[in-house]
């Protein structure tokens, strides 16, 4: 299968108060196109800062992050905005929006930015309404942020991070700011889009979220310390009980 | 716990703390300096006039053949006077005075050269201070004219007078109260009482060229002048009340530090208002906490107060320091031929500095009120999704033409009207003082303006003091010198058909009650070419017009007959029109042209006009311009030179507009940074998340800068479409004081209020902005992950 993304040796150290934090040490990864991959960890194992340093958003320490064969370790801002206008998706925790954009603005937002695609406004928001409705959301692409819920806003976030079609999607815990029924239903949609030829990583401490992924790193200390595949084959319950059986091994 | 969350507050909102510490500083530095100023020009008049030690009437006499005064006992007698001061003086001219063998300056009026030991009123020195002596071999000169000269002390000037010459040395300027205004335009060169009688020794000088001036203490000071209207030999007479309105070119200045001022503070505390509500409104995470924990309103509201009071006296200490020099560099246009002393200023500034800081505290009172409206919930929502905003969009990017950030930027201004509009409001405040400032200083240069000194606009003006005073002296007749003029522009191959308007004292009877009054006279010039406010223009020698000042003065209306006495003869004249005219502060009148009157009995005369006979492009004109000028060696002008001349405050004016030009600029970048600052702060979390999804700082930055642009432009186009109207309502009072009765017709230099200024005022803005908006690239995607 293609890598879409390969790490190598990646290291990311904070300096807080003359004291050296070494968050990431000698991390190696690699995903390939179509997998959905969870990284899970207690808190402070450095799991966000894994999928920001990966994804190029923040700069690492040492090492290299290939994303579609390009090192991100050596773009600059412009060419890594570019490549996450344009090639990657985020999703994270809070939902953040444009507060002055309605639902369906903030969707297109990215699309009207990119020159990815030649269409027309309309032909975007056409798109943009496509997905709202593949994600049930149709119904507020008119609304003000403040005007919808919170599972639904998420589910926003991720029709703007599919937007552009991107490569691959990084969620930083999606689900970590909804109740039960809309963290089912963000994680039911994230599945559909990787089902659909996504590449997915997502960061989660819900093994319920995590279950439904192909793959689960665990990260601690800065360090993947394992590694579990799920069986496709098997069913959702099974998987969930596979992984917390290893989690256990795992310490968690 | 209190103060420790007083402490984290002020250590954590730094940059908003520091936001609302400069603009505290702004509002006490402009408040401090506007309220002294307001106090000082109200005031400054009457305290200078009294300072100087002027009475209630002037007079300007010069002495008979044979060096009598016969105003002075017929003064002295009066019983309607209380007291008399006789200051005897020197009439010269403007070549009296050469410096490197040039005419030090060619002044169009009568100057005055005196002894400092026979001055009967105090004359200032430039720090203020009472001449009280003047060294021999040294010379003071009124302020106005040595500013013109570009005197420097030190610079060796002569004087030269029928013979006599004298070395002199410029050892300063003097203060005038009474002849140092730009209207009145007579100078004034005080020397050393023996150089003085030095001078007099030359019998020409003695015999002919004293006079005197005449200082009247009197209850009546209109009956007195009345009483004394056809005595011969007067020059010049006022009461104290014309003295004070000669002082209005002045005062124009000082009605604009007024305006200035009053609108500096109106900005200040708008911004202030609004910089005080935005940053509770900002807090309502942390209140919504304090609040979750326990504490109550009155606890929560206190809190704010404290730290607004603490920033509110920091502030003022700092902002009233500032605002000493600050008011000295506003007021100092003004000051510069006055002495305008406020004494109680450290009090007026300190009052002020008390009642900003009151203000402040009253803002902050009410804007806390807010607290009661925040719930636990919205610290809880974080504002994003919870019920704490309304309604934001406007616009819809789906449907809008615009690109990206021209859309966002439209969008967020019109999304927050109330935030962006006063913005705009400040904006178009600074941009307007300018603009009305820029019409009034164009209308005082406009040749238009001409009209408003009651003469006939013609191709140039020729202002040859000499031969005017030789026209008033009796040496030789108006027409003879207007024929010389006219031989030797044609022999110079500028035929010209040349005229002079001349200035009569008449004295006037209605209904018994006398007055005297100025009348015009131009012979060469037709009636209908002057401009009238109402009736028709004069149409024989027995039809008058007056300005509507002079009119309801005399208790006169259109129809109405006046008794005048011309060349000793009585005779009914009949008041056909009425005009407007700065002239004599707007008292005066018109003859028909044909009138017969000597011209002995003339009191002053404008300057000779002459019209070309051939048609002539502006090139020409200045070429010839200069060539009169070389041939009569005296100052020539076209009509908008001549008007500058004669109000002489047009370039203080312009002067004042490029300072309030500076200033509104520096007031517009000051607030545009520390909005855009206070934006950046607010908008981290959107900032971030734009980064996040690909948009470069470039993009941010651009966003951020369209809004302030938008702003920008509707403030300027407001300010251009009001420019009209409020120049009218602003300055039309003022001009009503110099003379004026009727609007005014102002003159518009389209280039510099249409293009120049707005361009200017946005520059600013879009400068000040941009640069602060460079801060956005410290806001890197990856704070998404670490915003609140």
């Amino acid at each position: 299968m293609e890598k879409i993304l390969e790490v190598k040796d990646l290291c990311k150290t904070y300096i807080i108060n003359k004291r050296q934090n070494n968050v990431l040490k000698n991390v190696n990864l690699t995903i390939s196109r179509g997998e959905m991959v969870a990284v899970m960890g207690p808190s402070g194992s450095g799991k966000s800062t894994l999928l920001y340093t990966a994804s190029g958003m923040d700069r690492m320490t040492a090492g290299t992050s290939l994303f579609l064969g390009k090192d991100m370790s050596r773009l600059n801002e412009n060419e890594l905005a570019k490549i996450r206008l344009d090639d990657m998706g985020f999703i994270f925790q809070q939902m953040y929006m444009m507060k002055n954009l309605s639902v369906l603005d903030n969707i297109i937002l990215p699309a009207v930015k990119s020159d990815k695609k030649s269409e027309s406004r309309a032909q975007t928001a056409e798109r943009a309404r496509a997905l709202m409705k593949k994600l049930g959301i149709e119904d507020i692409a008119s609304n003000d942020i403040n005007e919808v819920s919170g599972g639904q806003l998420q589910r926003a976030c991720i029709c703007r991070s599919m937007i552009n079609d991107p490569e691959m999607i990084f969620a930083d815990e999606p689900t970590g700011a909804l109740n039960r029924t809309s963290s089912e239903e963000v994680m039911e949609e994230l599945c559909k889009l990787n089902a659909e030829g996504t590449t997915i990583m997502c960061v989660t401490h819900d093994a319920k979220v995590a279950a439904k992924c192909t793959r689960v790193l665990y990260i601690i200390d800065g360090s993947i310390s394992g590694e579990l595949s799920l069986d496709k084959n098997k069913t959702l319950r099974e998987k969930e009980r596979e992984l917390n059986n290893w989690l256990l091994e795992m310490g968690w | 716990m209190y103060l420790s969350i007083l402490k984290k507050d002020l250590k954590r909102k730094k940059t908003m703390n520091c936001i609302l510490l400069l603009f505290v500083i702004l509002s006490v530095m402009f408040a401090a300096s506007s309220v002294n100023n307001i106090i000082t020009i109200a005031t400054g008049l009457d305290s200078y006039f009294e300072k100087a030690g002027l009475t209630d009437l002037f007079y300007i006499v010069s002495y008979d053949e044979q060096g009598g005064c016969e105003l002075y006992d017929k003064v002295i007698e009066n019983d309607k006077v209380s007291d008399v001061r006789k200051e005897e003086c020197i009439f010269i001219t403007s070549d009296c005075f050469k410096r490197d063998g040039k005419k030090l300056y060619d002044f169009t009026s009568t100057a005055f050269v005196l002894s400092v030991d026979n001055t009967k009123i105090n004359f200032f020195d430039k720090e203020n201070e009472i001449i009280k002596s003047v060294e021999k071999g040294k010379v003071y000169i009124t302020n106005s004219l040595a500013k013109k000269a570009e005197l420097t002390v030190g610079d060796r000037i002569s004087f030269e007078m029928d013979g006599t010459k004298k070395e002199l040395e410029f050892a300063g300027i003097l203060k005038d109260a009474f002849l140092g205004s730009d209207m009145m335009q007579n100078y004034r060169f005080l020397i050393n009482n023996e150089d003085y009688k030095e001078i007099l020794e030359n019998e020409s000088i003695y015999s002919k060229s004293r006079g005197a001036v005449l200082y009247v203490s009197s209850e009546q000071p209109e009956e007195v002048l009345n009483d004394t209207a056809d005595t011969p030999n007067i020059r010049f007479s006022c009461d104290k009340q014309m003295v004070k309105t000669s002082d209005i070119m002045a005062l124009i200045i000082a009605a604009v530090v007024l305006v200035v001022s009053f609108c500096l503070i109106l900005i200040s505390f708008v911004v202030l208002k609004f910089t005080i509500g935005f940053t509770i409104a900002e807090e309502f995470r942390e209140i919504g906490v304090m609040k979750a924990i326990g504490l109550k309103n009155s606890s929560i509201r206190a809190l704010y107060l404290v730290k607004y009071f603490g920033i509110s006296i920091v502030g003022a200490v700092i902002g009233f320091i500032l605002s000493l020099p600050f008011s000295k560099a506003l007021i100092s246009s003004v000051s510069a031929d006055m002495v305008l002393e406020n004494d109680g200023k450290l009090i007026t500034g300190l009052l002020s500095t008390a009642a900003v800081v009151m203000i402040i505290m009253l803002f902050s009172h009410r804007s806390t009120a807010k607290i009661k409206k925040l719930s636990p919930i919205d610290a809880v929502r974080n504002g994003q999704t919870g019920e704490r905003f309304g309604k934001r969009g406007i616009m819809s990017l789906s449907k809008s033409r615009l690109g990206t950030h021209p859309f966002m930027a439209a969008n967020d201004v019109l999304s927050s009207p109330k935030q962006y509009g006063i913005i705009t409001l400040v904006f178009m405040l600074c941009t307007l003082l300018v603009m009305i400032l820029s019409a009034t200083a164009t209308t005082l240069m406009s040749e238009d303006t001409v009209e408003l000194l009651a003469v006939t606009k013609t191709d140039v003006y020729i202002s040859d003091t000499v031969r005017e005073l030789d026209i008033i002296y009796g040496k030789k007749t108006a027409k003879e010198q207007k024929e010389e003029i006219e031989k030797e522009l044609k022999e110079n191959g500028m035929e010209a058909k040349v005229s002079i308007e001349l200035w009569y004292k008449i004295p006037a009877d209605v209904n018994g009650e006398k007055f005297q009054i100025t009348m015009l006279q131009n012979v060469d010039a037709d009636m209908e070419d002057y401009v009238y406010t109402q009736g028709y223009a004069p149409r024989n020698e027995h039809e008058i017009a007056l300005t509507g000042i002079l009119a309801k003065k005399m208790g006169l209306e259109l129809g109405d007959k006046v008794r005048l006495t011309v060349n000793g003869k009585e005779d009914e004249y009949l008041l056909t029109a009425l005009y407007q005219s700065f002239n004599n502060l707007g008292e005066s009148g018109r003859f028909y042209k044909t009138l017969n009157i000597p011209d002995n009995s003339t009191s002053s005369a404008f300057a000779f006009q002459a019209d070309f006979k051939d048609d002539i492009d502006r090139e020409e004109l200045e070429r010839r311009i200069d060539r009169i000028s070389e041939l009569f060696e005296c100052k020539v002008f076209d009509a908008s030179g001549f008007v500058n001349d004669c109000t002489g405050v047009s370039q203080t004016l312009g002067d004042v507009k490029n300072f309030l030009l500076i200033l509104s600029m520096l007031i517009i970048i000051l607030i545009s940074v520390l909005m855009e600052r206070s934006f950046i702060s607010k908008e981290k979390n959107e900032i971030a998340l734009l980064k996040a999804m690909g948009f470069k700082s470039r993009d941010v930055m651009i966003t951020h800068t369209l809004r302030f642009m938008i702003t920008g432009i509707i403030a300027v186009a407001a300010a251009a479409a009001l420019c009209v109207p409020l120049t009218h309502l602003s300055m039309d009072p003022i001009f009503a004081i110099m003379g004026t009765d009727a609007s005014i017709k102002y003159t518009l230099d389209k280039l510099e209020i249409f293009a120049v200024i707005p361009l200017m005022i946005i520059s600013a803005t879009l400068a000040g902005v941009f640069f602060t908006a460079l801060y956005t690239k410290t806001i890197k995607a990856q704070d998404t992950a670490n915003l609140e």
